[in-house]
């Protein structure tokens, strides 16, 4: 049953509506009954997702949805597993985990909420901040470089990287559903106007900005060069697709004994001393 | 009286005690290992009884590492801290270290000899490394080793490097020094974290999760190890708070799991302690102590993580904490584990140290060695993660296995697992999360008791002390001192039951701790009103030996040192 919108804790108007109603779609025409499909999620206003779609989830701490998502992927293969979290979660306090999960190789779909600031906690700059901006921890505009996520997922080497707005849902149906069915780690950016926050990167800075890619690129580096335009067009859509790159796969843990032999395998290893 | 701390010269039954001890130093890299290892090996299948300890530095090559093993006609499981029967100097530290406390009359291979024995395992099989085993082959022939056994256990390969020892200790007048009768018969062998990993495997658990850091490392070799074969994964983590993330994450998904680190490695760990407790996931947590603050020192032991345990994750909720203080102990407590965290829905915690992790036994006890399966829950299509339940458990399953879905947050959430803010739910959350620590009072393990029964004083100590105290006060009460000791393996929670057949109130206790602040006499007491009058403590990086503790505990007893 779908949850009622007044319940949704979302200001009105926030991307994340339009993106809950793709993601919802796309969860729809997977060939995957939903008791099989987990969503982990960490801490933020994107991070409430899963509450609102139904499916398996376990909505974790901040930054953490992805070691979350590791686990569950490796100790039962059998399920869709998916990260849901914001640009402040998975770049920032997950920092890490996004780079190090990438490079795991599993079969995890990384969707990612971007509004280029911290909503939840009232408009703090994020790793995906514009130069320059003003709040309330920035009095003098924020001094950093925002991350180029979908440029460091492609460094690290995902199979599968894309980029949404939430103001095309049809299309952002479409990137999330060819995510999930993707096998391999694929990871996709969501342009998610914050209306509460965010007063530069709004509806209409993205409206004018945004096209759509004709075709995912099959070459890194020319999908690096996509990847890297950012100011006054931005390319939505597969920047990169590769099919060749190996998918690591779980063995069957669940339901399956360890066996006396096993045990005494355990009991001839040598000590060893490790510092 | 000598001052090793030592009276008694005779063994229990009124012969002679065969106890021998041995220290092979020398730096990192050097070898002193390999002899330890491949020493421990042979003296197993040859059935002697021994115990093995190291003291080591943080680094790889350089220093001075030394390696001492204990052998003996009867069980031993501590250092004694008697002079040493035997040195082995790989290094020209060993000489200024260990030899003032060589035994009179006892053996000492110098680096001179040492190098002797390295040149001629150059020149004789090719490499310098074999020198190791001719040292062990030397070691067996001081203690009046069978030759033949020695050749049968060693395997093709070893036989002529042993043999070769075995003439070095005829050429220097050493073979048969102090023969010892090998008494153990067939039994089996292990350190500390090779029992924690084999006790949670037994326990059912099939995911690992781990970053590198001593001394807890071998716990995630020694499963690792087992992956290869069993149905069972190590994932090594880029830092703890994925680790401890990762394992819950397994843990939901229906697969029993596991973290291990030392106290550095759980201080990351520690938000994910507070989302085990609040989303109900269980989880098994191993921390092998070593002295802190900070990066501390690296490669020694100590028990100052009490406290940081007892409270690690904000927030209020259930969990244990053991301390196993033997082989046997720490493969059943492990194991037993995961069916507490399972049956709780709680983090449960094996705090040991570094001293116990890199020991090594001979398990006299019989293992059991049935490995646990946890059978799929039913559910059905009413299920609700957290339903408020009678007894305060709510049913625990797995995504994928029904239609039910299975919600769990780190919000505060409802029986459905979803996010709340309604306070009256919260209280009885928490109460559910929360009260769930009387029913582990009353499934405590109760602590173990040894020594004289009738003692007025009681040795209170917890975790990897258990084995030395128990044989410091074997040898008190051999001397007609009144004395017993009492060995906590589960330290949190305490409750009365666990001590009450022992009349605490009424004797005057002694705590031992491996640490500066006696956590666990605070811990007695706070949980339980008790007060100890003396604490026997001990934080310079290294365990204590038996005579150490006879000494100190005989002049709290009788009020001097006889």
């Amino acid at each position: 049953m779908m949850t009622a919108r007044s319940d949704i804790a979302w200001c009105p108007g926030c991307g994340n509506f339009a993106i809950r109603d793709a993601l919802e779609k796309a969860i729809r025409e997977l060939p995957v009954p939903r008791k099989d499909i987990v969503v982990t999620s960490g801490i933020g206003q994107a991070a409430k997702m899963p509450h609102y779609i139904d499916v398996n989830f376990f909505n974790g701490l901040h930054g953490r949805s992805l070691p979350l998502a590791v686990g569950i992927k490796l100790a039962r293969p059998d399920l869709t597993v998916i990260a849901y979290s914001g640009d402040g979660c998975h770049y920032g306090e997950g920092g890490n985990h996004f780079i190090q999960t990438i490079r795991r190789r599993l079969d995890i779909t990384i969707l990612v909420s971007d509004n280029q600031v911290y909503a939840l906690t009232k408009g703090q700059t994020s790793p995906t901040t514009d130069p320059g901006t003003v709040n309330s921890l920035d009095p003098e505009g924020n001094r950093n470089l925002p991350l180029n996520p979908v440029l460091l997922a492609l460094s690290m080497g995902a199979p599968f990287v894309a980029r949404g707005y939430a103001g095309d849902k049809s299309h952002l149906k479409d990137l999330i559903r060819e995510a999930i069915l993707f096998r391999g780690t694929s990871v996709v950016d969501i342009l998610q106007p914050c209306v509460s926050f965010n007063r530069t990167n709004t509806y209409e800075w993205c409206g004018e900005r945004v096209y759509r890619l004709r075709k995912p690129r099959t070459d890194l580096f020319q999908a690096m060069k996509t990847a890297a335009v950012w100011g006054d067009r931005i390319p939505i859509g597969i920047l990169y697709r590769n099919e060749e790159t190996e998918c690591r796969t779980g063995k069957t843990l669940y339901g399956e004994r360890i066996t006396d032999e096993d045990i005494r395998n355990q009991l001839g290893l040598p000590c060893v001393m490790m510092r | 009286m000598t001052d090793c701390g030592w009276t008694a010269g005779k063994s229990l039954e009124g012969g002679p005690i065969m106890d021998f001890s041995v220290v092979i130093g020398g730096e990192a890299g050097q070898g002193a290992f390999s002899v330890e290892l491949e020493a421990t090996e042979m003296l197993a299948a040859l059935g002697y009884h021994f115990f093995a300890t190291k003291n080591y530095m943080s680094r790889v090559r350089g220093g001075h590492n030394f390696h001492m093993i204990r052998i003996a006609d009867h069980p031993v499981h501590a250092l004694s801290g008697k002079p040493w029967d035997m040195i082995v100097a790989l290094d020209g530290e060993t000489e200024r270290r260990h030899r003032p406390n060589l035994r009179e009359g006892g053996i000492y291979l110098s680096r001179e000899m040492t190098r002797e024995i390295e040149s001629e395992a150059r020149s004789a099989f090719g490499s310098a490394v074999a020198s190791n085993s001719v040292i062990v082959g030397l070691l067996l022939s001081v203690i009046g080793a069978d030759s033949d056994r020695v050749a049968d256990a060693a395997g093709e390969e070893r036989r002529d490097l042993l043999k070769r020892g075995r003439s070095f200790a005829e050429r220097w007048n050493v073979a048969g020094h102090v023969a010892i009768p090998p008494r153990a018969g067939t039994s089996c062998r292990l350190d500390g974290n090779q029992a924690l990993a084999l006790g949670a495997i037994l326990g059912g658990c099939q995911f690992m999760a781990g970053y590198p850091m001593t001394p807890a490392t071998s716990i995630m070799h020694h499963f690792s190890m087992a992956a290869r074969s069993a149905p069972v994964h190590f994932e090594q983590a880029e830092d703890e708070i994925s680790a401890v993330n990762m394992a819950l994450g397994a843990s939901y998904a229906g697969v029993r799991a596991m973290v291990a680190t030392s106290g550095g490695g759980f201080a990351l760990m520690q938000e994910g302690v507070s989302l085990a407790g609040m989303t109900e996931t269980p989880i098994v947590i191993v921390i092998a102590q070593r002295p802190g603050p900070a990066t501390g020192l690296p490669t020694r032991t100590e028990q100052a993580d009490l406290n940081f345990v007892v409270h690690a994750g904000h927030g209020e909720f259930a969990r244990i904490v053991f301390a196993p203080g033997s082989i046997h102990e720490a493969i059943r407590l492990a194991r037993d584990s995961f069916d507490l965290a399972d049956r709780f829905q709680i983090p449960v915690f094996l705090l040991t140290d570094q001293y116990f992790a890199d020991s090594v036994h001979v398990v006299e006890e019989a293992l059991a060695l049935e490995p646990r399966f946890r059978e799929p829950p039913a559910v059905d299509s009413a299920y609700r993660r957290y339903r408020l339940t009678e007894d305060g458990i709510s049913p625990l399953a797995f995504p994928g296995l029904s239609d039910s879905l299975v919600r769990v947050d780190s919000d505060e959430h409802d029986e459905e697992g979803k996010i709340t803010e309604d306070l009256e739910l919260r209280m009885r959350m928490v109460d559910k999360r929360f009260g769930r620590q009387n029913l582990l009072r009353n499934a405590a393990v109760p602590p173990t008791r040894f020594g004289d029964v009738e003692a007025d004083t009681l040795v209170l100590c917890w975790g990897s002390n258990r084995l030395i105290l128990q044989e410091a006060v074997e040898w008190l009460v051999g001397e007609g001192i009144r004395i017993a000791g009492l060995h906590f393996g589960q330290v949190y929670p305490l409750a009365a039951e666990m001590i009450a057949p022992h009349d605490l109130k009424s004797r005057r206790l002694v705590s031992v701790e491996n640490n500066a602040g006696g956590q666990f006499a605070a811990l007695l007491k706070r949980e339980l009103g008790i007060e100890v009058s003396e604490s026997v403590l001990k934080y310079n990086g290294e365990c204590f030996t038996v005579g150490e503790l006879c000494r100190s505990l005989r002049r709290i007893v009788t009020g001097g040192d006889r």
